[in-house]
């Protein structure tokens, strides 16, 4: 049954493969989409209840022995990022058509969509570093593909910058490993694990793993690397953004996550101290970004960052409530972003302007819109009983037990700004006159809303049934702070 | 109990259903119910036999948030504030509400409110707390722009979001830390361990947190600027929200610690402080205001000020005071506010210096607005409660348990305040009901009120009165337990309107009342005294300047990095990885050098790495397009050379053809793009580029060489070369690594460039679709 | 000879970047190609130079130099070179689009 770790990166790679094929018949590459969204979401769901209920998979591809070929784990986090990855998948799969694409759409649109669900879920389920910069490589380009689409002025020259530091940071990827391999003689990540563990990560060992940190904080969009964000995410269409906004900047986060609660575990008095600095400073400057702007998309765009300021601050305190946070929020974030970024979408598209100052009144025109942006601007501030509010309870509860005072009461006041710059939104949009952007066309938003509707319905389950989640996620926490056990699993069966 | 508080959420989901039938039935009618049964329920629990009940359900057990409901006095004294007023509310909204508005919203908002406000009182999990406390500020929010499009409207729900959401999330924090610290979110079980929460070096950080909750719900000085502009509400939400309820939740919590933090000394420094300091200011301010809600809201501001300073004194007489005050100022409060609700409805406007007269045209409303502002000024009378309780504010005032400078001043405070609160209840009863008709000022012809509104203020002044003529009458069954629920010494004290001539409290209210009244007939003469306080301070002011610059700054900040330019970010991109990673390497101690393991050097590899640094170096300074390709490709081929005298063949082929096809493509791409040029940055960020690059290859070279130095592990190629043919049937042991061991990174390898291929025919397909249209 | 090379990829580093910090974006294209370069000769560097034959099955032989780095090389070149070509179009329709090469003039303002 191992093999059941590589289904979510098989599934995605055909769906792809085929519909390239049928790339200038749109009816059928949506109904495809849709097909294919669906069965990659029922075995991802598939997988999760098999990894929960019967443990950790592994799997030796081309049944070469771990260390030495390369090893899928699908372990609790991997299949839970997968299963919401798919989640998020299929959700845009069912908005995509509606949404104004048509332009776009035999642009290879749907083969690239799947390409980079094959990337992230590989990103997600290899235990093999130099094997995750090949899946970062699949991602990265599945993004340019998607990112280029369309290309008018300003988008191509936006894509070309996120091209260009994308690239930079990719080519100091495989420079790391380069390095790390000279040190311990392996790729595999158990390996290197296990190795670092041998020699008390002496030496020049903690400097290769600050550079592995910078390559995945450039594609995470932390402080201070995380300029080419904002507005390369918003040129694109409102499900590419969504795709972005949910799927890169995790995949990032994921692989800090996974290298330093693995790996560079045994100095963390110098590099997890760092990562509290870099979370304060993320979300300061995160949501300053977020309240500079009025175009509702950069918003958006830039409340990604103090996000995922939350998610690394679990990581830097490397306690089991920072951890269980910093998954607990990661997974709200994925799927809250992605719901923010189709709402925005409609938004935008139903005023004929992302601008802020030209908007008002659009309540009487679109309530059910208002509301749903509503609901998402506090389900982002964390409020209660929204999934956010779990993740940042178990966040800052993890960072009031180990004294890091001054860290949560910036996340408390980035809370307080986050939803402030949303509810903006809600207030300049959606309240004030009937009259306010006079005669607008009234536009159809038929199904556009649902997608969203489930994506936040799911929100609030993860937060209202928080006790059916948390037990499986705590489990996961545990697991991540013993790195033995993710050792142990790889290699020795 | 759980019933009682979901009920209300349960029945709002019907609300827009039934909202469709307004123009039959007014959507009020099928509300009125609920806080009615509700208030009945509850209603069964009075009694001197009370003792508190705790219900329990789990929700998130695991971290430790469940529906723990407990009912205790004090839970219960609001419970039934927030059913029996909110009763009255919505019939009085009924008639205040036209059938034209959007009834189905107002009632949907109210209901959840009502849930929010059960909830907070109701709940000993503090995480439940939490979480019924901030649906109350939304909930909140969403009353006060209930006319959105008003410019005020919205200006006001974003204020009152954004100070009692900053104070939810500092309550927030303190929460957390009692439960990292006392391991429970039970308050019931931390008043059993009010020795760890106190022996806790957070305490300072658990009161302030818990505190900046409190004073920013409950419009304490100075985040009571929120309170004002909240008066946008349609006036039944300002009387049954912003000044019966809601604005109470900050009081409630306050009680609820008292248990607690009592002992603590700063406890009773912070809040007695601020409270007074809130009734001084807000009754000041009072007397300023024009508009009749402004009045009252300014009023409710400085009542809830003399409440939280009761609390803070903390002595069982206080204690009991500040909970009779509690109920007295919801009555006489609640009704004022139905009778300005009135007033502007009758008259079309709530401006004083339109209004005057009216008592001709109104006599109920005049009746009823005599008996609650005679009752808020603390006229001694023996049918007003507001007069009771004021008395056992003085009396409470001048016996103080810890005798500080402080202490010494309060009594003293208590009746400045008391003076301003006397003059503004004269103010708005006077200015309103007698003087001069401005008829021809009005927007509409003013008459009586219809009957259904003024029942619920009729019934409220009922009792005023009747509270005043049998004060004792509430205090035994009710009040009695609710004060010792915040203070467990609290006892029963018997409440009586003559104490004798000796009794201090006594002269304290003919002061505030003598000189309330000069003040009140000489107001014209000393209003100038605004002008200088507090003149041009404002602290909306503070307020709107710190909105403005959060924006502007934001803008500012933001701007300068987020520049657009790849130059700015990669270079502070870099210069950050460089700078840390140079710090890691220095204090982990990273570099080393081992020369031990070198291979020998020969020179044909010297001469091969020197053109390569030669022509390196030389794309710098080509200036020709073709000039620049040709170095370039120098570099790739040295790099084939190197990987040839290295013993690797295969990547030396791969390395030759790639580079070939590379060196056609930038030629052709380089056809097409625009001549190199030179470089016309000034010599500053020239060396600014140096500095950068050069450190980064510094930076690449340390840290290879370290690298290479630390091999403490053999690599596992061993195994490759082992079973390259006995496993993998190959000689060639690259090629069996690609093909066979990683052959997963060889099929992604090739999807990547057929990614590529598929986003370079995009791109250029798309070129030719543009030329198309 | 290692540190050597170490120097030569620090030397393709530096241009490299020096060449990124530029302005137009031809000398930008150049230093990504010199990237590559750069740390294609560090993963060799780091596999340990010359230490036995080239890595394919001799008989007679048991010396071979390390194999993993170069199969690692082949998927990051072929990976590099998909890139590469990819960033040329990119460049060349982003240069016609906005008509100038000067990646100071495509900085874009706020709210596009």
């Amino acid at each position: 049954m191992s093999n059941l770790a590589v289904l979510p990166i098989i599934i995605p790679l055909i769906s792809a493969i085929i519909l390239i094929f049928f790339n200038q018949k749109v009816r059928v590459s949506r109904a495809l989409t849709k097909l294919f969204s669906l069965i990659s979401l029922a075995t991802a769901g598939y997988i999760t209840w098999h990894v929960f209920d019967k443990g950790t998979i592994v799997m030796e591809t081309g049944d070469w022995m771990a260390p030495y070929g390369i090893i899928l784990v699908m372990d609790g986090l991997a299949a839970v990022l997968v299963l919401t990855t798919n989640l998020i998948a299929t959700a845009c799969a069912f908005y995509a058509p509606h949404a104004e694409l048509d332009k776009r759409e035999n642009f290879y649109f749907y083969p690239f969509f799947f390409f980079l669900i094959t990337g992230v879920s590989g990103a997600f389920t290899t235990g093999d570093l130099f094997n995750l910069f090949v899946f970062f490589e699949v991602l990265l380009m599945a993004s340019y593909g998607l990112i280029v689409l369309g290309g008018g002025k300003v988008q191509l020259r936006e894509s070309l910058k996120y091209l260009l530091i994308n690239l930079f940071s990719s080519m100091l990827f495989v420079t790391a490993i380069a390095f790390l391999y000279s040190v311990v003689g392996t790729v595999n990540m158990a390996q290197i694990a296990q190795r670092v563990q041998e020699v008390d990560q002496q030496g020049i060992l903690t400097t290769i793993g600050i550079l592995l940190f910078f390559v995945f904080a450039t594609k995470a969009a932390l402080f201070p690397l995380y300029y080419w964000l904002p507005k390369s995410y918003i040129v694109p269409n409102p499900v590419i953004s969504a795709l972005f906004g949910a799927l890169l900047t995790k995949v990032g986060i994921y692989s800090i996550l996974r290298v330093f609660s693995l790996i560079f575990i045994h100095k963390t008095e110098l590099t997890h101290e760092m990562f509290l600095w870099i979370a304060g400073l993320s979300m300061i400057f995160g949501v300053i970004g977020a309240l500079s702007t009025s175009n509702i998309k950069l918003i958006i765009a830039y409340n990604i960052i103090p996000a995922i300021g939350f998610i690394i601050l679990g990581i830097g305190l490397l306690n089991p409530d920072g951890i269980s946070g910093t998954i607990y929020y990661l997974i709200n974030d994925m799927i809250i972003k992605s719901a923010l970024f189709l709402l925005v979408g409609v938004i935008a598209y139903v005023a004929g302007t992302s601008d802020l100052r030209k908007m008002g009144g659009l309540i009487h025109h679109y309530p059910m819109l208002g509301w749903l942006l509503f609901i998402s601007a506090l389900v982002l501030a964390g409020l209660p009983p929204f999934s956010g509010f779990i993740g940042k309870l178990l966040l800052l509860k993890g960072a009031f037990e180990q004294g890091e005072i001054a860290i949560a009461i910036v996340g408390l006041i980035t809370s307080l700004l986050i939803l402030y710059s949303v509810i903006k939104i809600f207030i300049n949009g959606f309240w004030g006159d009937k009259e306010t952007m006079g005669d607008i066309p009234k536009k159809s938003t038929k199904g556009l809303l649902g997608p969203i509707v489930i994506l936040l319905a799911i929100s609030v389950l993860l937060g209202v049934g928080a006790e059916f989640f948390y037990p499986s996620i705590e489990s996961i926490s545990t697991y991540l702070l013993d790195p033995e056990i993710y050792i142990d699993s790889v290699l020795k069966e | 109990m759980i019933f009682a508080v979901l009920v209300p959420l349960l029945i709002a989901c019907f609300i827009p259903a039934l909202s469709k039938l307004k123009e039959k039935i007014h959507t009020g009618i099928f509300v009125f119910f609920v806080p009615f049964i509700i208030f009945l329920y509850f209603v069964q629990f009075v009694g001197s036999d009370f003792s508190p009940i705790l219900e329990q359900y789990s929700w998130i057990p695991s971290l430790g948030i469940n529906f723990d409901f407990y009912l205790d006095g004090l839970s219960l004294l609001f419970v039934l504030l927030i059913s029996g007023i909110g009763t009255l509310v919505v019939l009085y909204s009924i008639y205040y509400l036209d059938k034209s508005e959007r009834l189905g919203h107002f009632y949907v908002y109210l209901l959840m409110f009502m849930s929010a406000m059960l909830g907070v009182v109701l709940s000993d999990n503090l995480f439940v707390l939490y979480t019924f406390w901030e649906l109350t500020s939304i909930s909140s929010f969403l009353l006060i722009g209930y006319w959105h499009f008003k410019e005020r409207s919205r200006y006001g729900a974003l204020k009152s979001m954004l100070i009692t959401v900053l104070g939810g999330l500092s309550m927030l924090g303190g929460f957390i830390l009692l439960y990292v610290v006392t391991g429970t979110t039970s308050i019931q079980q931390m008043i059993n361990q009010v020795d760890v929460i106190l022996s806790s070096n957070y305490l300072p950080l658990i009161l302030g947190f818990i505190l900046l909750g409190a004073f920013t719900k409950s419009a304490q000085f100075p985040f009571h600027i929120w309170l004002p502009d909240a008066m946008e509400a349609p006036t039944p939400v300002s009387a049954y929200l912003h000044s019966a309820t809601m604005v109470k939740a900050g009081i409630f919590l306050v009680a609820r610690f008292s248990p607690i933090f009592s002992s603590y000394e700063w406890f009773f420094i912070i809040v007695s402080v601020a409270g007074i300091i809130t009734l001084c200011w807000g009754s000041y301010m009072s007397v300023r205001q024009t508009d009749l809600k402004a009045i009252l809201a300014f009023s409710t501001i400085s009542q809830l000020g003399m409440i939280m300073a009761m609390l803070g004194f903390g002595t069982t007489a206080a204690v009991f005071a500040a909970v009779f005050h509690i109920l007295n100022h919801a009555t006489f409060k609640g009704s004022l506010f139905m009778v300005a609700g009135i007033v502007d409805h009758e008259t079309g406007t709530r401006d004083i210096r339109k209004l005057g007269g009216l008592a001709t045209f109104m006599p109920i409303t005049a009746t009823l607005a005599i008996f609650a502002t005679f009752s808020m000024a603390g006229v001694p009378l023996p049918f007003l409660n507001g007069f009771y309780s004021k008395e056992l504010f003085f009396e409470a005032s001048i016996h103080l348990e810890d005798p500080s400078f402080w202490s010494q001043a309060i009594p003293y405070l208590a009746v400045l305040g008391s003076i301003f609160t006397f003059v503004y209840s004269m103010y708005f009863f006077f200015g309103t009901f007698t003087g001069k008709k401005n008829l021809g000022q009005l927007p509409k012809k003013p008459h009586e009120a219809p009957f259904g509104m003024l029942v619920s203020p009729i019934l409220l002044v009922l009792g005023v009165i009747l509270i005043g003529l049998f004060p004792n009458m509430v205090n035994a069954p009710f009040l009695q337990h609710a004060a010792e629920a915040i203070n467990s010494n609290a006892e029963f004290h018997k409440v009586k309107f003559w104490h004798g001539w000796n009794s201090p409290a006594l002269w304290m209210s003919l002061i505030v009342v003598a000189l309330g009244a000069t003040l009140f007939l000489t107001r014209s003469k000393w209003q100038g005294v605004y002008r200088l306080l507090p003149g041009k301070v404002s602290f909306n002011k503070v307020y709107d300047a710190i909105v403005a610059n959060v924006d502007t700054v934001s803008q500012a900040i933001t701007k300068y990095y987020m520049t657009g330019s790849l130059k700015t970010y990669m270079s502070l991109i870099l210069g950050t990885t460089l700078i840390v990673s140079f710090v890691f390497m220095f204090i982990s101690d990273g570099f080393a050098i081992n020369t031990n393991q070198l291979a020998d050097i020969s020179f044909i590899e010297i001469a091969v790495v020197m053109v390569m640094i030669a022509a390196a170096i030389g794309t710098i300074y080509m200036n020709h397009n073709v000039a620049a390709v040709l170095v370039l490709g120098v570099v790739g081929f040295g790099v084939a050379i190197l990987f040839v005298i290295y013993r690797a063949p295969d990547i030396a082929l791969t390395q030759l053809v790639i580079e070939t096809v590379s060196v056609a493509l930038f030629l052709l791409c380089f056809y097409h793009l625009p001549k190199l040029r030179k470089s016309t940055d000034s010599a500053k960020t020239k060396a600014m580029n140096a500095i950068i690059s050069i450190g980064f290859g510094t930076l690449i070279t340390l840290v290879a060489i370290s690298a290479h130095s630390s091999r403490w592990f053999e690599s596992i190629s061993d195994y490759f070369v082992e079973n390259s043919y006995k496993l993998g049937g190959g000689d060639n042991i690259v090629n069996v690594i690609l093909v066979d061991m990683r052959g997963l990174d060889t099929l992604f390898e090739i999807a990547v460039l057929g990614i590529a291929a598929l986003a370079i025919v995009g791109l250029i397909k798309n070129k030719n679709n543009k030329g198309a249209e | 000879m290692e540190i050597i090379t170490s120097i030569l990829a620090g030397v393709l580093f530096a241009t490299a970047i020096y060449n990124i910090l530029q302005k137009q974006l031809l000398r930008i294209v150049i230093g990504t190609a010199l990237l590559s370069h750069g740390a294609h000769i560090l993963i060799l560097t780091m596999g340990r130079l010359k230490t036995g034959q080239p890595p394919v099955l001799t008989e007679g032989i048991s010396d071979y130099t390390d194999p993993l780095p170069q199969a690692l090389i082949l998927t990051s070149i072929v990976i590099s070179f998909g890139v590469t070509s990819l960033l040329l179009v990119l460049a060349y329709r982003t240069t016609k689009e906005n008509n100038t090469d000067n990646m100071e003039q495509l900085r874009g303002n706020e709210n596009e």
